[in-house]
């Protein structure tokens, strides 16, 4: 490990991020009624559609598109591909950063926001909802501890409080030196911890709505989700990785990792064969193929989730296609739609809750979740310039 | 080399996922509710409904709920002029429907509330347990306990709870089976006592098993010989009766099999988190094949080991 990471340290205020802190401006105006007029004088949620774009977007999607931090520290820390080393850190940032959001837009969406904590003391152990809450809780947790070698990093033996504040300077450097020493004797612990924690979490996103067997539809209503839930996320944490990064390089004009991110993506079909084999598999096996025919929103919705499933597997097998920049981005990119399309489906477009009743986000909800997405970038931003995030360009 | 890895990587991958395969299959053993022959419920025979709309009346009283109109609200009135809400609210905790039957185009109606159900499945869902199964089998809401996150919703197969949309600080709405302001004082429900028609009989639910077989043998020409919520879903604790010629799925009461909804989703947590033996395998797996890989970096002395797969 030759190349040390390094905060990039560039000009904050770029005309980018006051465009994200324009829509986190919007967002707070929706969620300013939200908090003080209800639910109804933002979003189209009604008795049939309890759970809207901030469930299935917010929450469902988020927790799958983290995937890229389990995925990459399994296969570097554990699997020992440490070729892949520098994408650990990166990874693990957004997964944070993605988790973190997952508990805000929770906050946002639970009716009693302020009775959040009850999931600590009453317990249900019927409810995949808890299990769900419990997973978020300690995976976010864990996250923390990984992305604190960073901090320490960074700020070991270099605290510089200013004026009064100096005299914390020696204690907060002890304390660095504690943390330093922590996490170099538990972090594998923690590595392994947040794979197994990610197991749990993702599969039971995949059990919660099998609840409402009579208003899932036949497409997604299988024994067998949480399993697809858990090998889907899976799949697509490599594609965020390749997608972040080729996007960070955009943006901070950094040269792009090709190298890298063409090399781990050999594994992504893999990935993908197992989800669209256990997929199929599942499909035939309960005989209901067919409705994914029968010109429904429903069995359209499944089409076009399958393929963008299907197409980048076989695109990616190509050593020429994971070695060309744009096609790569393209792959990835259909994966993480195919994903939250999938997500989609299961929460949203595959619940029939009877005749007469349908969804779409009102704008109140696009803009509460546009107002997410800005700040998870923000935050991104705010990690990768001022810790030791992304590793200093190779020549 | 290269190959015989390739492979074993293969088969890894499939016995892990067939480990998790039988792990996501239901458990047959799930069993069944167990049914109070104590739990108090209500026998709706929809033959008997005038339609008067008396029970929603005295509901809204019990449970002090303003009026809800479809003519126009507050706003444009200056006040509600009318009760007529068109489906379970927050506002409306029963309601009568009206049916035609598509082909006599014979008219019924039937009440709907809450079910009360055996096996509840938005008991099964609360993250909190905020809804309970009580002693005398009304399923209670505590708006203390709940977070608000409208899984319950999501989870009743009958669209019971409703969520207060125009409230800063929104709670579950359903019927209580007037559990705390009647039943405890040895009252029946007050919908049931509003009837005039006796088309709603309050009991336990045992009695009024046999209330419903009585009238289907004394009058086969006149009933349908099935109770709904006898087994729908698990049974549950509001019974209904119908007209001979009119199935259940024509009033609005859909054909529902007899295992409760929650039955997947329970066997499969079950499963996964079997006295967390699952998780800890996996974690135990995991650390095996770390602690391996650091140990052939370790003794190559090199950042070797990064070959393909
Ligand atoms: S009808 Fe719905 S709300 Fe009522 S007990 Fe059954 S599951 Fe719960
Ligand atoms: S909304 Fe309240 S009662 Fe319903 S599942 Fe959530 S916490 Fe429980």
């Amino acid at each position: 490990m030759t190349i040390k990471a390094l905060p990039l340290r560039q000009k904050f205020f770029t005309p980018n991020v006051f465009l994200l802190l324009f829509f986190m401006g919007a967002g707070a105006v929706f969620a300013f009624f939200r908090f003080f007029y209800g639910f109804g004088s933002v979003t189209n949620l009604s008795k049939a559609y309890p759970f809207g774009l901030w469930i299935a977007f917010d929450v469902a999607c988020g927790v799958a598109l983290a995937a890229g931090g389990f995925t990459t520290a399994a296969i570097v820390e554990i699997f020992g591909r440490h070729k892949y080393h520098p994408l650990v850190r990166p990874a693990i940032l957004t997964a944070f950063i993605g988790y973190f959001l997952v508990g805000l837009a929770v906050f946002f969406d639970l009716g009693k926001y302020y009775n959040i904590w009850h999931a600590l003391i009453y317990w249900n152990g019927t409810s995949v909802l808890f299990e769900v809450a419990w997973c978020v809780m300690l995976y976010l947790t864990v996250l923390g501890i990984e992305n604190l070698p960073n901090v320490v990093e960074q700020f070991k033996d270099n605290v510089h409080l200013p004026g009064r504040l100096a005299r914390l300077n020696r204690p907060a450097n002890w304390l660095l030196h504690r943390l330093d020493w922590f996490c170099g004797k538990t972090m594998a612990f923690f590595v392994i911890a947040g794979v197994v924690l990610s197991f749990g979490h993702q599969s039971s996103l995949g059990t919660m709505m099998l609840i409402a067997p009579y208003k899932l539809h036949e497409l997604w209503y299988t024994p067998l989700s949480p399993l697809l839930f858990l090998t889907s996320a899976v799949s697509v944490g490599i594609p965020m990785v390749i997608f972040e990064g080729t996007l960070a390089a955009k943006f901070f004009g950094r040269r792009p990792e090709t190298e890298l991110l063409s090399g781990i993506a050999k594994y992504v079909p893999l990935f993908l064969g197992t989800y669209l084999l256990l997929r199929l598999g599942d499909l035939a096996y309960r005989g209901v193929l067919a409705s994914a025919f029968d010109g429904s929103l429903q069995g359209n919705a499944f089409l076009l989730e399958f393929a963008l499933f299907a197409v980048p597997y076989f695109l990616l097998k190509r050593r020429s296609i994971r070695r060309d920049p744009t096609l790569l981005f393209l792959c990835a990119l259909s994966v993480i739609l195919a994903v939250v399309l999938n997500r989609f489906n299961v929460f949203l477009i595959g619940m029939n809750m009877g005749p007469g009743w349908s969804y779409f986000p009102s704008v109140g909800e696009w803009g509460v979740t546009f107002a997410f997405l800005a700040f998870g970038v923000l935050l991104y931003k705010i990690g990768v310039n001022y810790l030791p995030i992304l590793e200093a360009e190779h020549e | 080399m290269d190959l015989s890895r390739r492979k074993f990587l293969k088969l890894g991958a499939v016995a892990g996922g067939s480990a998790v395969c039988n792990l996501a299959r239901p458990a047959a053993a799930r069993e069944m509710p167990d049914i109070d022959p104590d739990w108090y419920g209500m026998l709706n025979d929809s033959t008997r409904c005038i339609g008067c709309k008396a029970c929603m009346v005295a509901c809204k009283k019990e449970n002090k709920l303003p009026p809800e109109s479809t003519l126009g609200d507050a706003a444009t009135f200056g006040a509600p002029l009318y009760d007529s809400p068109r489906e379970l609210s927050e506002q409306t905790y029963t309601l009568i429907q009206l049916h035609r039957d598509e082909k006599t185009g014979a008219a019924t109606f039937v009440k709907r509330q809450c079910m009360h159900c055996a096996d509840a499945a938005c008991q099964s869902a609360c993250i909190v347990g905020a809804l309970k199964k009580q002693k005398n089998g009304a399923v209670k809401y505590d708006a203390g306990m709940c977070m608000g996150c409208r899984y319950c919703m999501v989870a009743c197969p009958f669209n019971v709870p409703q969520f207060e949309w125009h409230a800063a600080l929104p709670s579950i709405r359903k019927c209580t089976l007037c559990s705390e302001t009647r039943l405890e004082k040895g009252e029946a429900t007050a919908c049931a006592s509003a009837c005039p028609a006796g088309a709603i009989t309050f009991g336990k639910r045992s009695e009024l098993l046999k209330i419903a077989r009585a009238r289907i043998a004394a009058e086969p020409e006149r009933y349908l010989d099935q109770v709904y919520g006898e087994n729908e879903v698990g049974g549950t604790c509001v019974l209904y009766l119908t007209r001979k010629d009119v199935a259940f799925a024509g009033l609005g009461l859909q054909p529902f099999g007899y295992k409760p909804v929650s039955d997947l989703t329970e066997s499969i947590q079950h499963r996964i988190f079997q006295y967390f033996i699952p998780p800890i395998a996996v974690y135990g797996v995991l650390g095996g094949i770390m602690f391996y890989n650091q140990n052939r970096k370790r003794k190559a002395g090199t950042e070797g080991g990064d070959d393909d797969y």
